[in-house]
């Protein structure tokens, strides 16, 4: 006699997220810098922003630091990026 | 009821057994095959349809059903009246101050650290008691595994995948326990987290592996806490606050009845003696930077505040052996979560 035996698992849900276009270039854009509070990723973020200025013409950067790695930005980071950059650098590494 | 997960043959129990396996469902041990009937008796024990969602994982975008926590159950090898205290926990995964995401795809290894307080520990025969944390009890074993298995079948948190852990512990096998209530010199957790002593309830909280600490020689909560601060103090260097765990076994717990203790004497007492000066934080490189002035008298805290330290009473009477439990990362990416255990 055979024995039906049932899954345990499960696909994630897809998700439609809507993005905006990426912007054909970087002159005179503002970029916002997420620091993911890990060691040196302000330091790291920096050094990006330097070399989107310097090569690539960007106007000026702000970074905003998140309370742990673990939590997306606050509404308050997403709302303050909204209002004051055109592009905005974001990850998660160690 | 009718469940909606698909289904496979196998020719027999030990096929069965194999197939699971292959497929990937297990943590490496082997696990009882999840058949129509023993799904319906979790489902049934706990009163669940088995549509009902237990939990939607943001990051993740899954809605884990009863059913599914049902089939992992089954696999983890639980009775079926253990089914209430693993949807508990479960629910618990998905609150928002536990932070599902953080804890465990972190490669900083935490495991879900389970506490079992009310009736329903004693009913259930979850140890609290000798061995607290190594095996021996069914209970122990399987309940904390199934909320595993559940993580890593449904949720999608697969080693070296979504679950990054660099070393992990063996806490990540199970790690539920129940609290000694009876001998306990302390309201239990629960209570003291808002619940009525006559309320069943599991903590959940990501964690560590336990550090054992021993002290022979004090007769006095002081001593004992000097000894537990010390090791805390030295752990203590990430300056990034989670919280901790501290569980206190038969004779420092009788130690701090005998003084009259309470549990927040003893939370104020670590908050306290667990500081550690931005001087010794950088010697040992967990600051960055040269030592300057100011920085021997700048002291830093261990803990955000006296209540991140758990304390809970249990394990063997015998022994001069007590416990630390160093949470995950932040109080900020994760924190303790304490839900009722519903039965129907």
């Amino acid at each position: 006699m055979t024995i039906q035996i049932y899954d345990p698992t499960i696909e994630a849900k897809g998700r439609h997220i809507a993005y905006v276009p990426r912007p054909k270039s970087l002159a005179g854009l503002r970029v916002g810098l997420v620091d993911n509070s890990k060691h040196n990723s302000d330091q790291l973020l920096l050094r990006i922003a330097g070399l989107l200025e310097k090569d690539y013409g960007a106007k000026a950067h702000v970074m905003r630091r998140k309370i742990s790695a673990g939590v997306p930005a606050s509404p308050e980071i997403i709302a303050e990026f909204k209002n004051a950059c055109d592009v905005v650098v974001a990850g998660v590494g160690d | 009821m009718e469940l909606k997960s698909r289904h496979y043959a196998a020719r027999d129990a030990d096929e069965a057994m194999e197939l699971c396996a292959a497929k990937g469902w297990t943590d490496g041990l082997p696990v009882v095959p999840p058949t129509e009937s023993r799904i319906s008796a979790m489902l049934a024990a706990a009163g669940l349809e088995p549509g009902l969602e237990i939990a939607f994982i943001e990051n993740r975008q899954v809605s884990v059903t009863a059913e599914k926590v049902a089939i992992n159950a089954v696999l983890a090898g639980c009775k079926p009246e253990y089914m209430p205290v693993v949807v508990a926990a479960v629910e618990a995964l998905a609150d928002p101050l536990y932070g599902y995401h953080g804890p465990a795809t972190s490669t900083g290894g935490s495991a879900v650290f389970m506490v079992v307080n009310g009736p329903i520990a004693r009913e259930l025969d979850i140890n609290c008691g000798d061995n607290l944390f190594g095996p021996g009890w069914r209970a122990n074993a399987t309940i904390g595994r199934a909320v595993r298995l559940t993580m890593r079948n449904t949720i999608g948190t697969l080693p070296g995948i979504l679950d990054r852990s660099s070393l992990g512990h063996g806490g990540k096998y199970s790690f539920c326990i129940a609290e000694n209530e009876a001998q306990s010199p302390w309201p239990p957790l629960h209570v003291a987290r808002g619940f009525r002593r006559e309320q069943n309830a599991v903590t959940i909280m990501a964690a560590l592996a336990p550090h054992q600490y021993s002290n022979g020689l004090s007769n006095t909560p002081e001593g004992i806490l000097t000894t537990a601060c010390a090791n805390m103090r030295i752990c203590a260097g990430t300056g990034r606050h989670p919280q901790y765990a501290l569980v206190f076994a038969g004779e420092h717990m009788a130690t701090m009845a005998k003084a009259g203790w309470t549990r927040e004497d003893v939370q104020r007492y670590c908050f306290e003696h667990t500081r550690i000066s931005a001087a010794e934080l950088k010697r040992i490189n967990l600051l960055d930077g040269a030592v300057g002035p100011g920085d021997e008298t700048d002291m830093h805290t261990l803990v955000e505040t006296p209540q991140d330290f758990l304390v809970i009473a249990a394990g063997g009477n015998a022994g001069v052996q007590s416990a630390y439990i160093p949470g995950w990362g932040s109080k900020s990416g994760s924190q303790s979560v304490t839900k009722e255990i519903r039965r129907s």
